[in-house]
């Protein structure tokens, strides 16, 4: 990601929580939340712009886990669950934010987080938003949402990606040529998961022209990354 | 689904446009060597192959087919002076495809200069000719063209449709500019125009079905008319057009009062009517020829649905 002028401590703290697990998919190799969050808020900040990055990259913040189905270290989780309560969605937020922390808390349960005592998860939202939605903003929310898109993962919005393969398809064709790489990079994680996604489409060589044309992006080698490995679990 | 009566607007004000400026279908016969004097025919042989389109498809009211009658009539008797302009093309450049190309169509129209056609067959007759390296798609037209003149296809076209783009099914988002050309005109000269749409091999129909939409979107937010008019025929060429609502608003709103179709964007500033002319012509005549087709496959659409 190209660093501007105008980058806040929050923006490099998402940039740098990303880079690192970037860098953990890549290798294999450990990957400690604690150790990024600390980094940038210091040891005893529990609102520091290391915590509210761990929301902004959503579930994905532990998706080394997710994806390896180890346990995070118990510090990790905690981290993780701090982030989850420090910032709940505003009353009016918008459905994908309401969906962003809602896969938050699912993770958190899965990777047996009940240690806290006090993690409740809420009611799965309704995905009825999307139900109508144009192929067009339908690949955009889910690009989105793309910490979602996690293997054997059900929930509502990703029973909407499985009804529509090839409307998610289109939109990759959409925004590979709008050059929106993020967008195309989050729609291509989705689609590893789906069946009836068009051969012609070509998805895995189109993955490895979104991580050339914009992998310098961490967040859109982060999508490329969990896609790759997806697949790969998928293949084996 | 997208109103009839606004596919069918497009197509008329466009064919009022190419009436009131048909002075454009126009030689040059003092043309630079450089640029050649059978560049200028192209405009000439697409407008004898939409006005068959229109002719053809039985949608047009009766001012819109005599309007088309008289273009051709002008086409043929001024521009190309009843074939004379054709031989003389054809002697400027023996071997060229140009000549046999603009000809085709108006023969099957109604209009002959039979002197030309003997220069044709012997063409046809020569291995330069079929040897002759064309792109694909190209090789595809003269191939469908030569079957339409009643002349073995060399190669037949089901050969060559493997080798076009298209005929391939590549990765949809490689698609740019140039491509999409290509693509719309493997389509054409497949289904002869849209008359056949049985002629596109259900795998490509299967893929244009597909990846159509996609192409659509973006050509309409680029607003690239021309190219986006094309498509919209290719749309009205599959076995079941979408008929793609924003995409059609989107074009007869780019249309100018007086049925003009800019190419890109908006209208070029241009004050040489010449010169504006070349611009324009083609993405009009575009509007024209994907508006009969879309307005005959609405009005089939409509016979067919349940009472």
């Amino acid at each position: 990601m190209e660093r501007s002028g105008t980058s806040t401590p929050l923006a490099d703290a998402v940039q740098g929580l990303t880079l690192e697990l970037v860098s953990a998919l890549r290798s294999g190799g450990p990957f400690r939340l604690a150790g990024s969050v600390t980094g940038a808020d210091g040891p005893d900040t529990t609102d520091g712009p290391g915590l509210a990055a761990v929301r902004v990259v959503g579930a994905d913040a532990v998706l080394p886990s997710v994806l390896r189905r180890t346990s995070p270290d118990p510090d990790d989780l905690a981290v993780f669950s701090r982030a989850v309560h420090a910032y709940p969605p505003a009353e009016n937020a918008s459905p994908a934010s309401v969906w962003s922390h809602w896969a938050m808390q699912r993770t958190l349960l899965r990777l047996g987080a009940s240690f806290d005592g006090t993690s409740r998860h809420e009611a799965e939202p309704r995905a009825t938003w999307l139900d109508d939605a144009p192929w067009q903003s339908l690949t955009h929310q889910l690009a989105v949402l793309a910490p979602l898109a996690t293997p054997g993962a059900d929930c509502a919005v990703a029973r909407v990606a499985r009804g529509r393969p090839v409307d998610v398809a289109r939109g990759f064709v959409r925004a590979v040529r709008r050059r929106d790489w993020l967008q195309a990079a989050g729609a291509g994680r989705w689609l590893v998961l789906l069946d009836g996604v068009p051969e012609t489409l070509g998805l895995l060589t189109g993955l490895e022209f979104v991580a050339q044309m914009g992998g310098d992006d961490p967040r859109v080698a982060l999508q490329v990354e969990a896609a790759r490995l997806m697949r790969a679990g998928v293949l084996v | 689904m997208t109103d009839t009566r606004l596919i069918h607007t497009v197509g008329t004000g466009a064919l009022e446009w190419l009436h009131a400026h048909r002075a454009g279908f126009r030689l040059e016969e003092d043309v630079d060597p450089e640029v050649g004097f059978l560049e200028r025919f192209k405009p000439v042989g697409e407008l004898a192959v939409i006005c068959k389109v229109l002719f053809r498809e039985g949608v047009a009211g009766s001012r819109q087919t005599q309007l088309a009658r008289q273009l051709l009539d002008h086409a043929w008797a001024h521009t190309l002076d009843g074939g004379r302009m054709l031989v003389h093309g054809q002697r400027l450049e023996p071997f060229s495809p140009v000549p046999f190309e603009v000809y085709l169509p108006f023969k099957e129209l109604g209009y002959s200069h039979p002197g030309i056609e003997q220069t044709f067959r012997f063409n046809h007759r020569l291995e330069s000719y079929a040897a002759h390296e064309l792109s694909p798609v190209r090789r595809l037209g003269l191939s469908a063209f030569q079957r339409r003149f009643g002349l073995p296809p060399q190669p037949p076209e089901s050969e060559v449709v493997g080798r076009t783009w298209l005929g391939r099914t590549p990765e949809p988002w490689t698609v740019e500019g140039h491509l999409a050309y290509d693509i719309t005109h493997t389509v054409f000269h497949l289904t002869d125009w849209g008359e056949e749409p049985g002629g596109l091999p259900t795998p490509l129909a299967d893929y244009l079905a597909t990846w159509l939409p996609a192409w659509l979107d973006d050509w309409l937010d680029l607003r690239r008319w021309d190219l986006l008019g094309e498509l919209l025929a290719v749309d009205a060429c599959l076995p079941r057009p979408t008929l793609d609502e924003r995409a059609w608003e989107g074009l007869a709103a780019a249309q100018q009062p007086d049925g003009a179709v800019p190419a890109v964007r908006t209208m070029p500033d241009d004050e040489d009517p010449d010169e504006l002319f070349d611009l324009v012509y083609h993405p009009t005549l575009v509007a024209a020829f994907a508006s009969t087709l879309a307005t005959s496959r609405a009005l089939t659409r409509l016979t067919h649905a349940p009472a």
